[in-house]
């Protein structure tokens, strides 16, 4: 029995599809891995003296200042209390800064004065 | 370090603005089958259609490396992500079936795909939409 044309085109399409969104996901998960476990290597370094307690120490250093001491907001700078997203994101944020409102701490903070300062806003979840 | 941020920013735009432009020419030449350039439309479609799909490998690329591998995320990022994965799939399965059926399509095959053209053209713009909020609010809760 021959098949029509736009089936064996959907059958072909469907298979495609379902394949790049699995292996997309599969791919993704794989680095997700590796990246925390390089995460939690780095942070052994900082393990001696509490992360979030030096993230705290940071925050007061250069961001309470905008954000306020609670990290609550101040005038020109939003609330820290419910940030949603991933800490990953949150060192992107910090490292590169928002484009015309909040600057680039690259220079100042490595990744592990970052991952420490993210460990800290973590705690105010 | 490569800046994957900007990297995504840059490479989103070509698989929103092709897969659009793609679906708007499909229904140009078929509510005005009568032009004279009715069929080069439709080929110019097709080449768009296939040039979004490709594209839109090395934003989804880029975006995991974005992420960090962070499929869904929170607040906006979960919003730019219900949007995104369902675009990218039906993007794919439609450039793929295009490129098997060509112009050997039914009427009611060409309906079907006119169809789902604008829901992926729909997705696709919700999920630039979404993408935009995240770069405006700096990740913080809407």
């Amino acid at each position: 029995m021959m098949i029509p044309l736009e089936i064996r085109g959907a059958l072909a399409a469907i298979v495609t599809s379902a394949f790049i969104l699995v292996a997309t996901f599969a791919a993704s998960g794989i680095y997700r891995t590796q990246i925390t476990t390089q995460a939690e290597a780095g942070s052994k370094a900082l393990a001696g003296e509490n992360l979030a307690a030096t993230g705290r120490r940071f925050f007061f250093q250069s961001c309470a200042h905008c954000h306020g001491q609670d990290a609550d907001g101040g005038e020109d700078a939003p609330s820290l209390l419910k940030l949603q997203i991933s800490g990953a994101h949150m060192a992107l944020v910090i490292q590169r800064g928002i484009k015309d409102e909040m600057p680039s701490f690259a220079k100042k903070y490595d990744q592990h004065d970052t991952a420490a300062l993210v460990a800290y806003l973590m705690t105010l979840h | 370090m490569i800046p994957w941020d900007k990297l995504h920013g840059a490479m989103t735009h070509f698989p929103i603005a092709l897969l659009l432009f793609s679906t708007a020419c499909d229904f140009v030449s078929v509510t005005f089958r009568k032009l004279s350039f009715a069929r080069e439309l439709r080929i110019v479609s097709f080449y768009g259609l296939a040039a979004a799909a490709l594209a839109s490998l090395g934003a989804v690329i880029s975006g995991i490396a974005l992420t960090k591998g962070d499929l869904w995320g929170r607040g906006y990022f979960a919003w730019h992500h219900r949007f995104v994965w369902p675009a990218f799939g039906l993007l794919m399965a439609l450039a793929v079936w295009r490129l098997v059926v060509r112009d050997g399509m039914s009427r009611a095959g060409l309906c079907v795909y006119l169809v789902l053209m604008l829901l992926a053209s729909g997705l696709i713009a919700a999920a630039g939409y979404f993408g935009g909020e995240i770069l405006l609010s700096g990740g913080s809760v809407p």
